[in-house]
C-alpha cells in the first residue's frame, strides 16, 4: 500500500520553516569557481611543502576555504590537500605551526580535523594524526574552537 | 571579597532584586517564584508566588513602581503587586495576568527604564511589548514579529524606553523600535535611527560564525549594542561603525551586563564572570572576577588537557604506576566559586553607568555578589573543561 499519498512536497510552500540558507552568509564562489581555486591551492601547497614551508602552506589551504552546499568537490581537493599537510608535519613541529596561524585559520583547521574524523574511509589510516593535531590544537586554541567548529553553519 | 550564598540545590533558573536589595524574587526550575529577604548573611523565605502552570523562565522587578513580572513556559505572564490582603490585612503579592497571546513559552521578561511597559520574548518567534490599558484595568500586547525566524532568547531596553534588543536562535541580534502610541511620547533621534513607528528594525547583527545571541545589552548611553553568541564570542556593535568581534578559548557566555560605557561583564558555562574593556577603536578581554582562589577544587595545572593526563585514566595509571591514591574528592569540584553554569549576571550596586557590584545566580543554586572592581588575569583557562 502506497501511504505516501502526497504528491507534493508542501514543506517548501510553509513560509515560517526556517531555511539552512538563512542562518549563514552564503559562499560567494559558484562551484566552478571554487574548484578552480581548490586545484590551484593544492599546487601551490605541493610547491610549499616542498621547500618544507609548512605554516605557509597550511596558511593557503585554511585561509577562506569553500563551504556550503555546492561545492562539494573543492571540499574535497581542500580536504586531501590538508591531509598531506598533517601527515607531512613532524608530531615536534605541529605547536609551532598551528601558533602561527590565525584564529580564523585555527577554526577552519578544527572544522577540518573533525570532518576528517567524520569521513569514514579516511578515519582508519588517518586517526592517529587526526588527533594528534585536534590534541594540540586544543591546547592551544581552547574549547572554544571547538565550540566553534559545531556552531558554525559554514561548513568545509 | 564576592559574597556567596548558597539559595538552594536545584538551579536558579532566573533571579531579580527589589530597589534597596533587601528581597530577592527567584525561580528555582519551577512553576513558583519566591521572595527572598535578607536576614544577616542569609536569604529567608518570606512568600510564594504560585500562580503558573509551568516553570518560570523570567523575572524581573521594578525598582521604582515595586512590580514584580514572572514569564513561564505555560505562555502566560503575570504582573505582581502589593497590596493588602482583603482578609488579614497582611501586604501580599497579588498577581494579575496578562494576556501575551504566543502560543509558545516566554523565555525572557524585562521591564523597560519607565516601568510602564515591558517586552517579552518567547519562543513564538515574537516579542510581546505589553503596556497598561487603564481603561479596561489589564494588560494588552502588541507583537514585534518580523523579521525574527526563530526562538527570541533575550531582550532588552534602551533608555529612552523605545527601542528594544533582542537576541534570537536564528543567530542574529536586532534592535526594533516599541513604539506604543498610546503610552509613549516621540523619542529624540538616537544614532539608531529617527522617526520608528512600531516594528521597524534598526539594526541586524550577527557574528562571522553564527551561533545563537544567548544575551544581548544596551550600553549606559544606549549608544553601542553588545551581544553575546554561541560561538564563544561576544560582539560589540556599534551602529553605522564597525562590530568588534572578541573570539574566546572558553566556553560560550550565555549573560552579560554593562558595568560602565566602557566596560562588560559576562558569563556562561565557563560558570566564572570575564570582564571585557574598549571603545570604537576596539575591545578586548581584561580578566575574570573569579581569580580561582575562592573555590575549593584543585586547579588544573599546566600541561594537563588531553584525555590521558587527566580523569579516570590518569587517577587509575597513577594508582598503578606510582602508587598514587587520588587526591581526593576534590578532583570533581570547580576551582570557580560557581560549580555550573552561571545563567544570569545583573547589576546590584551602583549606579546605571557606574556599577560597582553584580549578582550572579547559575545552575549550581548559588547566588554571588561580586566587586566589579577586583579583576584578575585569566590564568587557568581550562578551569571549567574536564576531560
Amino acid at each position: 500500500m502506497d501511504v505516501a499519498f502526497r504528491k507534493i512536497d508542501i514543506d517548501v510552500y510553509d513560509e515560517d520553516a526556517l531555511q539552512e540558507s538563512e542562518l549563514y552568509d552564503a559562499d560567494n564562489r559558484d562551484p566552478t569557481q571554487a574548484l578552480e581555486e581548490a586545484r590551484a591551492r593544492q599546487v601551490s601547497v605541493r610547491s610549499l611543502l616542498a621547500k618544507n614551508d609548512t605554516a605557509g602552506a597550511l596558511t593557503t589551504i585554511l585561509d577562506n576555504p569553500p563551504y556550503g552546499p555546492n561545492v562539494e568537490d573543492a571540499k574535497t581537493i581542500s580536504l586531501q590537500t590538508l591531509l598531506t599537510i598533517l601527515n607531512s608535519t613532524k608530531s615536534t613541529e605541529i605547536p609551532t605551526a598551528i601558533n602561527s596561524l590565525s584564529i580564523d585559520s585555527q577554526d577552519t583547521l578544527m572544522k577540518y580535523l573533525y570532518k576528517g574524523m567524520a569521513m569514514s574511509g579516511w578515519a582508519d589510516s588517518n586517526a592517529s594524526v587526526l588527533l594528534s593535531w585536534h590534541e594540540k590544537l586544543t591546547e592551544i586554541a581552547g574549547t572554544g574552537c571547538i565550540v566553534r567548529t559545531m556552531t558554525d553553519r559554514r561548513t568545509v | 571579597m564576592p559574597e556567596i550564598f548558597n539559595i538552594s540545590q536545584t538551579p536558579i533558573t532566573a533571579h531579580a532584586f527589589n530597589a534597596d536589595r533587601s528581597q530577592l524574587a527567584v525561580s528555582l526550575n519551577s512553576n513558583d517564584a519566591q521572595i527572598l529577604t535578607r536576614s544577616g548573611s542569609e536569604w529567608a523565605p518570606s512568600e510564594i508566588l504560585a500562580e503558573h502552570d509551568k516553570v518560570i523562565t523570567s523575572i524581573d522587578w521594578a525598582p521604582n513602581s515595586n512590580q514584580i513580572v514572572t514569564a513561564s513556559q505555560d505562555r502566560n505572564a503575570y504582573v505582581w503587586q502589593q497590596t493588602p490582603d482583603p482578609e488579614t490585612g497582611k501586604i501580599v503579592w497579588k498577581p494579575t495576568l496578562v494576556l501575551l497571546r504566543i502560543n509558545r513559552a516566554a523565555t525572557h521578561v524585562r521591564w523597560s527604564p519607565k516601568e510602564d511597559k515591558f517586552a517579552v520574548a518567547s519562543g513564538a518567534r515574537a516579542i510581546a511589548i505589553c503596556s497598561f490599558d487603564p481603561e479596561n484595568n489589564w494588560w494588552v500586547s502588541k507583537h514585534l514579529k518580523k523579521p525574527i525566524r526563530s526562538t527570541v532568547l533575550a531582550v532588552d531596553w534602551h533608555p529612552n524606553n523605545v527601542l528594544l534588543a533582542a537576541g534570537s536562535a536564528d543567530m542574529k541580534a536586532r534592535v526594533f523600535s516599541a513604539y506604543v502610541k498610546e503610552i509613549d511620547e516621540r523619542p529624540a533621534a538616537t544614532v539608531w535611527g529617527s522617526k520608528l513607528p512600531f516594528n521597524t528594525i534598526c539594526g541586524e547583527f550577527a557574528s562571522a560564525a553564527g551561533g545563537w545571541v544567548h544575551s544581548v545589552g544596551f550600553s549606559p548611553s544606549g549608544d553601542v549594542l553588545a551581544f553575546a553568541s554561541h560561538d564563544s564570542s561576544i560582539s560589540i556593535a556599534y551602529p553605522g561603525g564597525a562590530i568588534h568581534n572578541i573570539r574566546m578559548p572558553t566556553l560560550p557566555l550565555v549573560t552579560l551586563t554593562w558595568t560602565s560605557e566602557d566596560t562588560i561583564i559576562a558569563a556562561g558555562h565557563d560558570c566564572q564572570p570575564i570582564v571585557f574593556s574598549g571603545s570604537d577603536a576596539g575591545w578586548q578581554e581584561v580578566g575574570t572576577l573569579d581569580n580561582g582562589s575562592y573555590g575549593s577544587g584543585s586547579k588544573a595545572g599546566p600541561g594537563s588537557v588531553g584525555r590521558l593526563k587527566t580523569g579516570a585514566f590518569a587517577t587509575f595509571r597513577d594508582a598503578d604506576s606510582r602508587g598514587q591514591t587520588s587526591s581526593g574528592t576534590t578532583d570533581s569540584k570547580l576551582s570557580t566559586i560557581h560549580q555550573n553554569t552561571i545563567t544570569s549576571v545583573r547589576p546590584y550596586a551602583g549606579v546605571p553607568g557606574q556599577i560597582t557590584q553584580v549578582s550572579t545566580t547559575g545552575v549550581d543554586g548559588t547566588l554571588v555578589i561580586w566587586d566589579t572592581a577586583s579583576v584578575s588575569a585569566l590564568t587557568g583557562r581550562m578551569a571549567a573543561m574536564s576531560v
